[in-house]
């Protein structure tokens, strides 16, 4: 705990509704230890509580119980975010302002001084994909932009510590190729990440660990390797059959499926790869592939959600 | 440098603000207006433009109070704004009041703009700039800032609508206190009596603000009028600008 970048113990926020509206659970009783240097993607179906975790992390609401710490300091002391970068869900920004003069204005109120503010903030456009548009109402920017431009105003203090609300929510394949290019950057200078996604296939990507979250609840978590390979995968048969004949029935068992003129099935145990193989040559059939499938973090993830 | 960051973000959002500019002009233009009007009152012309003008000027504080220093806080949590500052290292009282102050330079800008229209008028009329109004302009400044701490206060407890309404409340019961105070003492016994003695109790009094008449007439000002209503002015502000932030301090940016 004592070195934890964040720590909570058993978070909960539990919204009171309007007069006569029952109270709904955002997130319930959360351990969370998030350790130097990962990059820990946080998961979840819609309304898991992860925008809540978030907004508790970063003080935007009030817990009904727990604690949240992060540098071993409460998140309730100013000082503690000074070494915090924040991209809320769909960020917003100032439109009357130029994007160089919001992230000026940012820097302002981490106390940046004149000499160091004009440079980092050129620094910081530069790193999101956004040189050329620091001169532009923010009014003006894009979905993709305003969401690049949220991230450079969590960068704008050199933060150690990066909490990000689905950062890719809004961005074209460029983009979130950028974006795992930065986050990838970031964790090899040191620096940690905490961000909330539902694009599985980037947080596979780019995560150490995940936890996952269903209903306000933490229902897995654990380093990434580990999850994926938690789970036997299966393995691949890839074939080109003699004469296009279907195969002999010692392989009716198996179900088939064409896939760009080769025949593929699916198999889970290996004396069964033994007996395809075997028996596509002998009936004078070609190989084309034997591949063991990964298990992908969607996989991990529709198991834990229960679907 | 906090405080200072957001106020002078404020002020450059809120003097370009369009409903500003409109409330402004259509102040400007009673003001001018009342050179029309004070050809109608045979002798008492200059008067009548003193008066109509520091008249216009304090309605006009009750708009901007009801239609930007509502939407001042309310605008920050419709546009999602509010959720990337306040996760940075600033404390939530220095937004309230960076955000408030920035307004309060905006208005400045305003009522220096006003004054400076009636002075036109004046000159025009009387072929002098009469100064002695400047204590008058002040407090009606300092009103001003009072409805809209109002407005702040309101907005951040209950919807815009409601604010707006109870922002008017404070306008017209904080120019009726005296009426409130002679009904309390006429009819003692009648059964919202102490609802009244509530009300004339926590409502400003604002015509400890208003020295319009005595400015107007040149008349003798009970000593130390303008310096009271500036103390009582301020106290007020701070008062419901602490209100504002006890309340603001711990609420939930849902
Ligand atoms: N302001 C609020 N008032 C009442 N309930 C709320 C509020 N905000 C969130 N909730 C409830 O809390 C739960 C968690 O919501 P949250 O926004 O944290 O989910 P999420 O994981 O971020 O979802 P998404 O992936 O859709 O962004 C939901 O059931 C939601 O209805
Ligand atoms: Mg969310």
């Amino acid at each position: 705990m004592t070195d934890s970048v964040i720590f909570t113990e058993d978070l909960t926020k539990i919204y009171q509704g309007e007069l006569g509206q029952k109270p709904t659970v955002g997130v319930e009783g959360l351990h969370l230890d998030v350790r130097p240097g990962e990059v820990f993607a946080f998961l979840g179906p819609n309304g898991a509580g992860k925008t809540s975790t978030l907004k508790l992390l970063t003080r935007l609401l009030m817990p009904t119980r727990g604690r949240a710490l992060i540098f071993g300091e409460p998140v309730s002391d100013n000082r503690t975010m000074r070494r915090v970068g924040f991209v809320p869900e769909q960020p917003n920004l100032y439109g009357y302002l130029t994007a160089a003069e919001m992230l000026d204005f940012i820097a302002k109120i981490f106390g940046l001084p004149a000499s160091v503010r004009k440079k980092r903030i050129s620094d910081t456009l530069d790193r999101v994909g956004l040189a050329a548009s620091g001169g532009l109402a923010v009014r003006t920017f894009s979905r993709g932009m305003m969401q690049r431009l949220g991230m450079a105003q969590a960068l704008i203090n050199d933060p150690d510590l990066l909490i990000l609300d689905e950062p890719m929510s809004a961005l074209d394949p460029i983009g979130r190729k950028d974006f795992r290019d930065l986050i990838l950057d970031l964790k090899n200078r040191g620096k940690t990440l905490f961000f909330s996604s539902h694009i599985l296939s980037d947080a596979e990507l780019v995560a150490d660990r995940c936890g996952i979250l269903n209903r306000g609840r933490l229902v897995q978590t654990g380093i990434l390797g580990d999850l994926l390979e938690s789970q036997t995968g299966s393995i691949e048969i890839a074939f080109i059959p003699a004469g296009g004949r279907p195969s002999a029935e010692d392989l009716a068992r198996f179900s088939f499926s064409e896939q760009g003129g080769n025949r593929v099935v699916r198999v889970t145990r290996p004396e069964d790869v033994t007996a395809v193989v075997a028996a596509v040559q002998a009936h004078g059939g070609r190989l084309v592939s034997v591949s063991p499938q990964r298990k992908s973090l969607e996989d991990v993830f529709m198991a834990e959600i229960g679907r | 440098m906090r405080i200072l960051a957001v106020a002078s973000n404020t002020f450059k959002e809120t003097i370009r603000n369009r409903i500003l500019v409109n409330i402004l002009l259509f102040a400007v233009f009673l003001i001018l207006l009342s050179l029309v009007v004070g050809e109608w009152s045979m002798g008492h012309q200059v008067k009548v433009i003193k008066d109509f003008g520091l008249s216009a000027m304090s309605l006009f504080g009750l708009l901007i109070a009801v239609f930007i220093g509502i939407r001042l806080m309310v605008q920050e949590m419709e546009q999602r704004t509010i959720y990337l500052i306040l996760s940075k290292p600033i404390r939530r009282w220095e937004f309230v009041l960076g955000k408030y102050l920035g307004l309060a330079a905006t208005l400045a800008v305003n009522v220096a703009l006003m004054a400076a229209a009636l002075w036109a008028v004046g000159l025009i009329q009387e072929g002098r700039v009469d100064l002695s109004l400047i204590p008058a302009i002040l407090l009606i400044y300092l009103e001003i800032l009072l409805i809209v701490a109002f407005a702040l206060l309101f907005s951040t407890i209950t919807s815009p609508t409601l604010a707006a309404v109870f922002t008017l409340c404070v306008y017209v019961i904080g120019h009726t206190t005296a009426f409130i105070r002679e009904f309390i003492t006429v009819h003692p016994d009648k059964g919202a009596h102490w609802l009244l003695r509530i009300i004339y109790l926590v409502m400003p009094n604002l015509e400890n603000l208003n020295l319009k008449a005595a400015a107007v007439e040149h008349a003798a000002l009970p000593p130390h009028a303008a310096a009271f209503g500036g103390l009582y002015g301020l106290g007020y502000i701070a008062f419901v600008l602490t209100l504002t932030v006890l309340i603001f301090e711990n609420k939930d940016l849902k």
